[in-house]
């Protein structure tokens, strides 16, 4: 595993749940292999989702005729996490415990993903840190997981 | 105020409860089984019964009760209609409103709902594969699977997390509702648990599973099936039980505004459901005498409480510890151990508690005089990263 500050190169085989990719967010995807983190902006008036929506403060507009893919600053807070002690799927058994979080993007939206790096919430009522993310790439598989990690920790 | 015209129209006239591990039999012999026991319950026949809805919980955790030959078919029902209906642990009450409509355009006069599951058996044998829990629901398709994001637990406790952070919630006050359920499933000898007590230092010191859930934070997993029959009042009266009234009822949805409002990891989509039935009642919160909530984590009956005004919102946690939901307190909630010390068949676990509370059949832990019963459900799909869920909220009364 080689590693920089944003960006983890995993090679091991894969051997947990792929993602799931369809018709909705199939950019979104191929982004995250150029290490891009998508959000869905509306331009009419700049309210931005995730994932893909119509937007909400437009009655009667076809979808995504005024909203676009843009790409998100990767930075957000910690909005609330948990953390698995059990491996529910035997892909996982190598890696509990591990933090699953909600992150807060600065852009508005909340995206779900694991905790990297050396940086752990203190306890369960410890939330707000900056959060940055991390580019996991798995070149043998085609995909990129979007993690995150605490930068003010 | 004044009561809904349909409020007291319809009537359950009839409960069918099959417990307990069910090992070698199919989903459909447990279905065919809990509607034989409601008939008999309610003294009518399979020619009584013209309509069936068969109870699923699918939706975001995925479609856990599928066999491809109905029930009706192996019960020998004579039903003019089947159908599937039902929304995660949201099921009892969306068919409830389904058979009323049938019944008030005269297409139905008894209609069977009923809800099977083998999910205890099932997860036995995932278990020998290397999964936890219920792999046989896994739905393909959503946001987290690689992440991590496994079961419902994974995504459930970060209600319970942002409650912990937003208002200093504490894992013993979560641990206070599990405690008084089991006090309750204590006195019920179809229970579990029953038999099997437990304070808050066996609470704190079950697993982590997902931390902030303790194992004893998280419901069972269950096999079983409840079956009921509706039908109208005026019919109820002529048949051997006493009628327990559907007096209200009210949905409301996360999706509405909760979602968007980031609001849904503290709160839940009470308001409009609670709204819509107490209004149809004409009752209030001092009238419930008892509150079957829909329990699939610790987390949903702490919302549930202060969501539906039995105090303010972010002091449920003292609420609880104050005893206020266990045998003796202020207003009972989940008196038959519910989805975490009973079992888990969605809300029909609480549905069949309500009736029984309402008939006065609950022996030891019966709740005195008691006319009127909140029963609630929940459930929908996981969303990434949230979930989207509905809000049934149904009051069932002694009196129409």
């Amino acid at each position: 595993m080689s590693q920089s500050p944003h960006v983890l190169t995993v090679t091991d085989e894969w051997k947990k749940p792929r993602p799931s990719i369809d018709e909705d967010n199939a950019e979104f995807w191929e982004a995250l292999t150029q290490h891009k983190l998508l959000v869905w902006k509306c331009k009419t008036c700049g309210e931005v989702y995730w994932p893909k929506s119509y937007c909400k403060n437009h009655e009667n507009e076809p979808f995504a005729e005024e909203c676009e893919w843009v790409e998100a600053s990767g930075r957000g807070k910690l909005f609330a996490f948990n953390i698995h002690h059990w491996a529910f799927h035997p892909g996982f058994k190598e890696e509990v415990p591990y933090y699953y979080a909600l992150i807060e993007l600065d852009e508005g939206p909340l995206i779900s993903s694991q905790l990297v790096g050396d940086v752990m919430p203190p306890n369960i009522h410890t939330v707000g840190q900056t959060v940055e993310i991390v580019y996991e790439d798995h070149p043998n598989e085609g995909f990129t997981l979007p993690k995150f990690r605490i930068i003010d920790g | 105020m004044a009561k809904h015209p349909s409020s007291g129209k319809y009537a359950i006239v009839g409960l069918g409860v099959v417990a307990g591990p069910q090992p070698g039999r199919s989903e459909r012999m447990i279905a065919a089984e809990a509607a034989r026991l409601a008939m008999e319950d309610a003294g009518l026949t399979r020619d009584d019964i013209d309509g069936a809805i068969d109870l699923r919980r699918s939706g975001g955790g995925g479609d856990r009760a599928s066999y491809s030959d109905p029930f009706t078919r192996v019960l020998g029902l004579k039903n003019n209609y089947y159908f599937t209906c039902g929304r995660g642990g949201a099921l009892a009450g969306l068919g409830m409103a389904a058979a009323m409509s049938f019944i008030d355009r005269g297409i139905s006069n008894h209609v069977m709902l009923m809800g099977a599951v083998t999910d205890w058996s099932q997860a036995q044998e995932s278990r020998k594969k290397g999964f936890r829990g219920m792999a046989h629901t896994e739905k393909r398709g959503y946001w987290g699977k690689p992440l991590g994001d496994s079961r419902a637990v994974s995504h459930h406790s970060w209600m319970a997390a942002r409650h912990m952070a937003v208002y200093g919630t504490t894992s013993p006050q979560l641990g206070a509702i599990s405690v008084a359920q089991r006090q309750w499933a204590c006195m019920n000898p179809e229970a579990k648990m029953y038999g099997r007590p437990m304070t808050i230092e066996d609470h704190q010191n079950s697993p982590w599973v997902v931390e902030p859930y303790h194992l004893f934070d998280m419901s069972q997993v269950s096999d079983g099936g409840v079956a009921f029959i509706l039908t109208t009042a005026e019919r109820a009266r002529d048949l051997r039980r006493d009628p327990v009234y559907v007096i209200g009822q009210g949905f409301s949805e996360v999706s509405a505004d909760l979602w968007w409002e980031k609001k849904n990891f503290t709160h839940m989509a009470v308001e409009p459901a609670k709204t819509q039935a107490f209004g149809q009642a004409d009752v209030t919160l001092e009238d419930v005498d008892c509150a079957q909530f829909y329990d699939c984590f610790t987390g949903e009956v702490l919302f549930q409480i202060e969501d539906y005004g039995w105090c303010k919102k972010g002091e449920g946690g003292a609420f609880v510890e104050d005893g206020n939901m266990a045998p003796g307190g202020t207003i009972p909630i989940n008196t038959s151990g519910g989805l975490l010390s009973c079992y888990h068949l969605g809300d029909l676990t609480g549905l069949a508690e309500s009736v029984r509370q309402i008939r006065g059949e609950c022996g030891e832990r019966q709740i005195e005089d008691c006319e009127v019963v909140l029963t609630t459900g929940h459930g929908g799909e996981l969303v990434s990263p949230g979930m989207c869920s509905i809000h049934t909220c149904t009051l069932l009364g002694k009196h129409a």
